[in-house]
C-alpha cells in the first residue's frame, strides 16, 4: 500500500513538474546534484542517486537507478572509477543512448579537474587504489569551479535556448564561489599545519586547501577496514608525528576513530561526506562552512 | 660564425659610410642593435636552460618517488603504503597519455574458484524424478577445481559493446558460456543483445556462479534450467520511461540447450526457443528496494528428441522425448541496508518459483525394443533464500529448496515406467567472508533430502559440507542488482 502511495505521489510529482524544467539530470552524488541546481535553476530537474550516508564505492545497480537513467538527458558523476561497481551496469541496462560514454549527456567530472594522490604503483595488493587519483574532489574549491564550468558547457550544448541563463548563473556562481573560497581560507587559518588523521581519503583536497598536515589514515589501505594492528601503529606514530584531530565521514562507522581518540586523547569528529551529510551542509557552500567549522570547534575543545 | 658576419657587416658599413658624424651615429646604432640582440638571445637561452633543468629535476623526482614506491611496495608494509601512493610530480600530473595500441585493450577479468566437498552419498546420483542436468550443478567430492571464468569486454565503437565469457573447466575443456554484442545507441530504452548469452528469464539465471550466494544452484534452477540457461540468438529489451523500473524482454534462439536436459544437436532452420520476461522494481524509502519478475520459456525438442530422464534410474535405458516444453517462472528480490549503505550491514531475500510442462512423445527404449506414446507432465519447484551481512566482510545465509513431482501421464508407457511420487527438498546454510570485493571464502552445509531409495521408497538423508574460494582478478566488474 505504502509502495502504491509512493508510486502515486511520484506520478503526481512528474505531472506537476514545472513546465520550464527542460533537462532531466541524473547526478551520481549530492555535490554534483547541488551544483547542477546552482547552475541550471529550474531549467533542470535533478535526481540524486546516492546520499551522504552511503559509500559511493559500494552502491548497487538498483532498479530505481536504471529507471532514472532511462529518462535522463544528462548524467553527472565523479568518475575516476568511484562508481565503477554500478554506473556502467545502470547505463547499459537503461537503454538510453543520450547518456552513453562519449555523448554530451555523459559527464565524468574527474576528466576535467586536476587530481591529487595519483598512485605511481597500481596493484590491488595496495587496496582500492584509484588509478586516476583521489576521486573525493568535492572538497577542492578549484575542482568545484572547474566542474561548474564543464557542467555549464554541457547544459548549453543540451539546452541552447537556456544559454543566457546558464551563462549568468555560472558568472554568479563563480563570483560567490571565489568570495567563499577566500572566506574559507581566512576562516581555516587556525587549521594551518594541524596534524590530522582521516578514516578514508575523503578530505585530502580540503586538507591541502587549508594547508593541514595529514599524518595518517585509519584504513591500513584504501577501502580496507581499520585493523587493530594498524591503529596501534597510529598510536605509536603519535610520538613522532602528532595528530590533533581525527576525522571520519558521515557514512563511516565511528568505532575506529573513537577507539583511536581515546588512546591518543585527541578529538574524533564526523564531517559531512558531501551535501546532506549533516543538517547544516545543505549545499556546496554550507558543506565547506560546516566541515571547517566542525574542525575549528573540535580544536578549541 | 654570427660574430664574423656581424663584424663583416660593420666593416662594410664603415667603408661605405659618408661623413664621419653620420658614420659614428650609424655605428652606435648598429652596436646598440647587436647588444640588444645578444641580450635577448642570452635571456632566451637562459630561460631554455632553466626549463631544461626543471624538467630534469621533475623527471628525477618522478623517478625517485617511483623507485621509493616500488621498494616500499615490495616490503608490503602496512604503514608504508600511505606514503607509497606518493603523489606524482608535475610532469606526471600534466596527464598526457602516451599514444599506444594497448590503450584500447578490453577490460579483462578472471575468476578462480574451487571447492572441497564432503558428501555422505554419491553426488552424481540424479535428483529423484527430475531430469539430470549435468554434473556441473554440484561440485564433486574432495578437493576440486571449479570453472575458471575469463571475462573480456569492451565498447566496440559508439554503437556496440561486446563481451566474451569463457569457462575453463576442471576437465581441461573450454566452454564459451557467453559471447555477445549489445547495442549502445538504439535509444528510447531499447537494447539488443545478440550471440550466445544467458537468458533473462528468472532472477539468478543470468548471474554467473561466482556471484551466487551459495556454492550450488538451487534445486529448481539446476533441474529446470541446468544451472544457467542460455541460447544462441537475439534478445530485445525495453525499459519503460517511468519513475519505476519496468523492463520487458523477448528472446529467440535456436534452442541450443533444451532447458534442463543439456545441449541438443540441431540441424534445422528456425527458432526452436522463445523466451519472454518482465521485471518491475523500485526503492521503498532510502533503505530498501525490490524487484519482481515473471518469465516464460517455450522450447521445441526438434524431431530427433532429447534424452529424457530415466525415472527408475536403471542403466541401459535410452529414453527420449520429442515435443514441446514450457517453463513459467516468478521471481522476487528484496534488499535492505541501513540508510542504503550496504558496507557494514545488509540483507537480501530472493525467492523464485518455476513450473515446467512437457507435451509430446515419450520413447521407452531398452535394448532396441522401443515403445513410443504420449507424455504429459507438469512439475514445479521453488526456493527461498535470505542472506544477512551482520558485520563488514561477514555474511550468513539460509536457503530452502523444494521440487514438486506434480503430475505425469505416461499413457501406454506407464506399464514400463513409474514416475516417482516424491518431492525432493533441501536445507542449506552458509557463512562467507569477503575481505575485499575481489575475494570470498565460504563454508556451506546442506541437509539434502532430494533423493529416494528407489527400492525401499525411503528418502536418502545426506549431509553435505563445502568449503569454497572465489577470487576475482583484473578489471572491476559491475554486478546486476
Amino acid at each position: 500500500m505504502k509502495t502504491l502511495n509512493s508510486l502515486f505521489t511520484t506520478a503526481l510529482l512528474v505531472i506537476a513538474m514545472p513546465v520550464h524544467a527542460t533537462l532531466d539530470v541524473f547526478a551520481c552524488e549530492p555535490e554534483w546534484g547541488s551544483l547542477v541546481t546552482e547552475l541550471a535553476g529550474t531549467r533542470a530537474q535533478v535526481f540524486v542517486a546516492t546520499t551522504a550516508l552511503q559509500d559511493v564505492h559500494r552502491i548497487q545497480a538498483r532498479p530505481s537507478l536504471i529507471a532514472r537513467a532511462r529518462t535522463a538527458d544528462l548524467i553527472v558523476c565523479t568518475g575516476a572509477d568511484l562508481e565503477v561497481g554500478w554506473l556502467r551496469m545502470v547505463i547499459n541496462q537503461s537503454g538510453n543512448d543520450k547518456v552513453q560514454l562519449g555523448k554530451a549527456g555523459y559527464l565524468e567530472v574527474a576528466n576535467f579537474v586536476p587530481k591529487i594522490e595519483i598512485p605511481v604503483v597500481i596493484d590491488r595488493a595496495l587496496g582500492d587504489v584509484h588509478a586516476m587519483g583521489n576521486p573525493h574532489f568535492q572538497f577542492g574549491p578549484k575542482q568545484v569551479q572547474l566542474a561548474a564550468e564543464e557542467i555549464t558547457k554541457r547544459l548549453v550544448r543540451l539546452d541552447l535556448a537556456g544559454e543566457p541563463e546558464y551563462r549568468n548563473r555560472l558568472q554568479d556562481f563563480t563570483t560567490r564561489w571565489k568570495a567563499a573560497t577566500e572566506r574559507w581560507r581566512a576562516m581555516g587559518a587556525p587549521l594551518k599545519g594541524v596534524g590530522v588523521v582521516q578514516h578514508h581519503k575523503n578530505y585530502s583536497y580540503l586538507f591541502e586547501f587549508l594547508d593541514m598536515k595529514e599524518v595518517g589514515g585509519l584504513e591500513p589501505k584504501p577501502g580496507v577496514e581499520p585493523t587493530s594492528s594498524h591503529l596501534n601503529e597510529l598510536v605509536a606514530r603519535q610520538q613522532t608525528d602528532p595528530a590533533r584531530l581525527i576525522v571520519r565521514s558521515s557514512y563511516q562507522s565511528p568505532a575506529a576513530s573513537e577507539w583511536l581518540a581515546q588512546r591518543i586523547a585527541v578529538p574524533a569528529i564526523m564531517l559531512p561526506a558531501t551535501v546532506g551529510g549533516t543538517a547544516e551542509a545543505k549545499d556546496l557552500f554550507t558543506l565547506y562552512d560546516d566541515a571547517i567549522q566542525r574542525m575549528l570547534k573540535a580544536l578549541k575543545g | 660564425m654570427r660574430h664574423t658576419l656581424v663584424a663583416a657587416a660593420v666593416a662594410v658599413a664603415c667603408t661605405a659610410a659618408g661623413p664621419a658624424m653620420a658614420q659614428n651615429t650609424e655605428l652606435d646604432r648598429i652596436r646598440k642593435d647587436i647588444e640588444e640582440l645578444r641580450n635577448s638571445y642570452e635571456a632566451r637561452i637562459r630561460a631554455l636552460e632553466e626549463k631544461l633543468k626543471d624538467a630534469e629535476t621533475n623527471a628525477r623526482k618522478a623517478q625517485e618517488s617511483a623507485t621509493q614506491a616500488e621498494t616500499a611496495a615490495a616490503k608490503a608494509e602496512t604503514a608504508a603504503v600511505q606514503s607509497e601512493t606518493a603523489t606524482a610530480t608535475a610532469t606526471a600530473q600534466a596527464g598526457f597519455r602516451q599514444a599506444s595500441q594497448n590503450a584500447f585493450n578490453p577490460a579483462i577479468s578472471l575468476i578462480l574458484n574451487g571447492t572441497w566437498g564432503r558428501f555422505g552419498n554419491d553426488p552424481t546420483t540424479q535428483v529423484t524424478g527430475f531430469a539430470p542436468s549435468g554434473g556441473e550443478v554440484i561440485p564433486g567430492r574432495g578437493a576440486s577445481l571449479g570453472e575458471s571464468e575469463l571475462f573480456i569486454s569492451s565498447n566496440i565503437d559508439p554503437y556496440f559493446r561486446g563481451a566474451l565469457l569463457v569457462a575453463l573447466t576442471p576437465e581441461n575443456t573450454v566452454e564459451v558460456e557467453e559471447a555477445y554484442f549489445e547495442t549502445l545507441a538504439l535509444g528510447k530504452g531499447f537494447a539488443i543483445k545478440g550471440g550466445r548469452h544467458f537468458s533473462g528469464i528468472g532472477y539468478q539465471n543470468a548471474i554467473h556462479p561466482h556471484a551466487w550466494d551459495f556454492v550450488d544452484a538451487s534445486l529448481v534452477q539446476g533441474s529446470f534450467l541446468g544451472r544457467n540457461y542460455g541460447d544462441d540468438g537475439l534478445q530485445l529489451r525495453w525499459v519503460a520511461p517511468l519513475p519505476v523500473f519496468l523492463q520487458l524482454g523477448a528472446e529467440i534462439g535456436r534452442g541450443r540447450e533444451f532447458a534442463g536436459a543439456g545441449e541438443v544437436e540441431r540441424n534445422r532452420n528456425g527458432k526452436d526457443s522463445q523466451a519472454f520476461f518482465a521485471k518491475l522494481g523500485n526503492d521503498i524509502g532510502v533503505s530498501s528496494s525490490y524487484q519482481v519478475g515473471a518469465s516464460y520459456l517455450r522450447q521445441n525438442s526438434g524431431p530427433d528428441g532429447v534424452a529424457y530422464l530415466d525415472y527408475n534410474d536403471i542403466t541401459g535405458f535410452n529414453n527420449s522425448f520429442v515435443g514441446k516444453q514450457s517453463i513459467s517462472g516468478l521471481d522476487f528480490v528484496y534488499k535492505w541496508a541501513p540508510d542504503g549503505n550496504p558496507t557494514y550491514r545488509n540483507f537480501k531475500f530472493i525467492a523464485e518459483w518455476f513450473r515446467r510442462k512437457y507435451d509430446g512423445d515419450f520413447t521407452f527404449d531398452t535394448a532396441g525394443v522401443a515403445q513410443t506414446d504420449l507424455l504429459n507432465a507438469k512439475q514445479s519447484g521453488w526456493y527461498a533464500q535470505a542472506i544477512y551481512q551482520f558485520v563488514r566482510y561477514w555474511r550468513v545465509g539460509a536457503r530452502y529448496d523444494r521440487l514438486s513431482h506434480g503430475s505425469t501421464n505416461l499413457y501406454a508407457n506407464a506399464a514400463n515406467v513409474t514416475a516417482p511420487d516424491f518431492d525432493p527438498t533441501r536445507y542449506s546454510v552458509m557463512l562467507d567472508w569477503s575481505p575485499s570485493e575481489f575475494s570470498r571464502i565460504r563454508l556451506q552445509y546442506n541437509r539434502d533430502l532430494a533423493r529416494q531409495d528407489l527400492a525401499t521408497g525411503e528418502t536418502i538423508k545426506d549431509n553435505q559440507l563445502f568449503v569454497q574460494y572465489i577470487f576475482s582478478l583484473g578489471a572491476h566488474g559491475a554486478h546486476k542488482f
